[in-house]
């Protein structure tokens, strides 16, 4: 491992593929925390600043950002090698709103000015974003949206409340959907604005959620004044942007990865609790492991979609009905063997690979998140099978 | 694979989808398949000498032996088109047969040209891989066996697997999609090999088979899609219900999780994957399509309602031909099982 030189940053897009696989384990060998590998809830930033600094140090903070930006200038395939290696190693995700979602629509629609008082502190961390899109009455129907925006000379004055944020209480920043016209189609009267959360007016209130995790917020609007200037694109495009930037990463939601280790934690469990040749139990398992291997399959003639340059349609919604779906399976199948053990708080017998009762909650937001899958199902049937409306 | 080879391979399964249109018209009806159903020998020998000139019976063999030295990507893609035909001539079984007959360095013009049918006997019971060896018992489940101008018979010697040419009596049964099946007590005739090696030869047979149910559940699919467009209920369309939507959804992606086990199971296989290896590609294959394969053509029958119930009507011979099909060369059980015993541990 540790002869493997790393390139410095600027090369790294130039690598071949395999070559490039090797230096990713080589770099999280290296650099990454050991007591942060594999946490069973999501990290706060007072955990995993650790980490965010050290990629920044790096220059490896943002992979899929132009270099001129200070980004890796991946292509999609190497970001893909870069998650499944990062996976593999158990590495936990940063607070990566500015980096996945916000600096790549600034890169695309922003300002000169906006992109030179942006880009450089999500590269120091010194802005850590949220992204606040869903209301508590615009979920699977988030175009009606309804927090808004109204000009009020050099400033526009927020008002409303958002909901399922992120990780809000870590960010000093939120981008935000809001309403700027109230009279035109949904999809047509929203803009997309940058809020610094120090702002008077902000209130930020954790969800507790079923894992006991403080991992989303409501956040509350109150004659919030933002400048003019923290608009990004044109007035009343932002839907049309925050869609376009649904790119390849969609293909994330639907990485076999997460049912892999899952089914690894349930083979280990069935050994535990003595089924593992039981013929009853043999089936499911049989049946769950193929249909992790037929997703492997599928997943895998995506991102060689990906690696001929070609881009993704709508139909990559079938990885992530097909991963969440067999991910909810197999920690369905865990609790149905573990006997007692389904009901524990902690993971059994103190060990972390046997933390079934938390990953069968973890699976439950799977299909809810990133488009409930019955949303998905939606898209499938309108937009890839033609069925009428 | 570079890139220039992935082009060269896609643009040869291009070719050989695009030449399956000389016996499977795109958009011709079934009638010819209705006018074989429950008639002997259940096919056309003139199409099976089409496909034969075709070179498709001899698609995998060395050019030397008169093949077309193409993979099994090629194969596959052949044989799920005449899967969505329904094409009733044996293709799966005489390619087996002209393989074995390759194997065994024996005489194989008549075979590869489609002149002669001789099935490999192979089985004596139902869903099994295990090759049937003894020499005077019974063989089984001979597909399309009415048809059948005499028999390939393997039979175990000292310990070694022997080939012989054989014929029989055949007590011919028929099969739901109108062809036929036959069991018979082998009279030997010429040895053809003293030690031959079939277990690879059947893989790939399995592998066709589970491309030809693939490409039965695209043409059902793609039936029961047009129906949900127009049917017209409580004055709308059916397929605006949301209910129906996504069961067509859920059917879409059995699909894709079909097409993306058999076409990697393809690639494996050309790729050099060999024992183990491969039966696990195969089996994970097999076990996807026979069990999508029934659960596509039932759901498509549903999605029709009472006018799929009818025989006149073509998604009925989908499913009839799913029943037959999805349990030769191993049913979902036999190959999930296999492919339990020979798979890799996970690389998690």
């Amino acid at each position: 491992m540790d002869a493997i030189r790393i390139p410095a940053p600027g090369e790294l897009d130039a690598l071949e593929d395999d070559q490039f696989r090797h230096v990713v384990r080589a770099f999280v060998h290296a650099h990454y925390p050991a007591h942060l590998r594999n946490p069973p809830k999501r990290l706060h930033w007072a955990e995993n600043q650790e980490w965010y600094h050290i990629l920044a140090r790096e220059g490896w903070l943002c992979p899929g950002w132009p270099k001129e930006h200070g980004g890796l200038g991946l292509s999609p395939a190497k970001q893909i090698i870069l998650t499944e290696e990062y996976e593999r190693h158990g590495v936990a995700r940063c607070n990566d709103h500015g980096i996945v979602m916000l600096g790549p629509l600034v890169i695309q629609y922003g300002t000169a000015a906006q992109r030179q008082e942006f880009l450089p502190k999500i590269l120091t961390g010194e802005h850590v974003w949220c992204q606040g899109y869903s209301e508590p009455n615009a979920g699977s129907d988030l175009a009606a949206l309804r927090t808004e925006a109204v000009l009020d000379g050099d400033h526009y004055v927020v008002n409303g409340q958002k909901i399922w944020t992120t990780l809000a209480m870590d960010a000093n920043w939120i981008f935000l959907l809001v309403r700027t016209d109230k009279h035109a189609k949904k999809q047509e009267g929203i803009s997309f604005l940058l809020v610094d959360m120090t702002t008077p007016g902000i209130t930020v209130r954790p969800i507790i959620n079923l894992e006991l995790h403080d991992e989303f917020c409501e956040v509350f609007f109150d004659n919030v004044r933002v400048p003019k200037a923290n608009l990004v694109g044109q007035l009343n495009k932002g839907w049309d942007m925050a869609k376009a930037l649904l790119g390849f990463e969609r293909i994330f939601l639907g990485s076999p990865r997460q049912s892999g280790y899952a089914l690894s934690r349930l083979k280990l469990l069935a050994e535990r609790m003595g089924v593992a040749d039981d013929p009853a139990f043999a089936d499911t398992y049989a049946r769950l492991r193929l249909d992790f291997e037929d997703l492997k399959a599928l997943f895998g003639t995506y991102v060689d979609k990906l690696k001929r340059g070609e881009t993704l349609g709508p139909d990559v919604s079938m990885l992530k009905v097909l991963q969440t779906e067999l991910f909810q399976r197999i920690t369905d199948t865990m609790l149905e063997i573990a006997g007692e053990n389904a009901g524990l708080l902690e993971p059994m017998e103190g060990n972390r690979d046997l933390n079934l009762g938390g990953l069968y909650i973890q699976a439950r937001p799977a299909t809810i998140y990133g488009g409930s899958n019955e949303i998905q199902r939606n898209i499938l049937s309108k937009n890839v099978l033609n069925l009428p409306g | 694979m570079s890139a220039a080879t992935a082009d060269d391979r896609a643009e040869s399964i291009r070719m050989i989808r695009d030449s399956a249109a000389a016996v499977a018209p795109p958009g011709a009806d079934l009638g010819r398949i209705r006018a074989l159903r429950f008639t002997d020998p259940g096919f056309d020998r003139a199409v099976l000498v089409q496909m034969g000139e075709m070179g498709w019976l001899g698609l995998r063999l060395p050019e030397a032996q008169g093949g077309a030295a193409l993979g099994l990507g090629e194969a596959c893609a052949l044989a799920e088109e005449l899967g969505a035909a329904l094409v009733p001539e044996p293709l799966v079984a005489a390619m087996l047969s002209a393989a074995v007959l390759a194997a065994a360095g024996a005489k194989l013009d008549d075979v590869v040209a489609g002149r002669h049918y001789l099935p490999l006997a192979w089985q004596d019971r139902a869903d099994t891989l295990d090759i049937a060896a003894g020499r005077d018992a019974p063989r089984c489940f001979v597909p399309m066996a009415a048809g059948a101008d005499g028999y390939l018979v393997p039979v175990r010697e000292a310990g070694r697997l022997a080939l012989y040419r054989a014929t029989g009596e055949a007590r011919i049964e028929r099969t739901q999609d109108g062809g036929n099946l036959g069991s018979f007590v082998p009279v030997l005739g010429e040895r053809l090999a003293a030690d031959i090696a079939l277990d690879a030869l059947l893989d790939e047979a399995a592998l066709l088979s589970a491309a030809y149910l693939l490409g039965g559940m695209e043409r059902a699919f793609a039936m029961t899609l047009d129906y949900l467009r127009t049917r017209s209920q409580f004055g709308r369309i059916i397929g605006t219900f949301q209910a129906l939507q996504h069961r067509a959804a859920d059917l879409k992606m059995h699909l894709a999780m079909t097409r993306a086990s058999v076409e990697s199971a393809a690639a494996a296989l050309d790729a050099g994957a060999t024992g183990d290896a491969r039966r696990a590609a195969v089996s994970r294959a097999k076990a996807r399509a026979a069990e999508a394969g029934l659960l596509v053509t039932r759901q498509c029958i549903q999605l029709h309602g009472g006018i799929g119930y009818t025989d006149q009507y073509d998604v009925g011979l989908y499913l009839r031909k799913a029943m037959v099909v999805a349990n030769q060369y191993g049913s979902a059980t036999l190959h999930r099982r296999r492919f339990m015993a020979t798979a890799p541990e996970g690389d998690e």
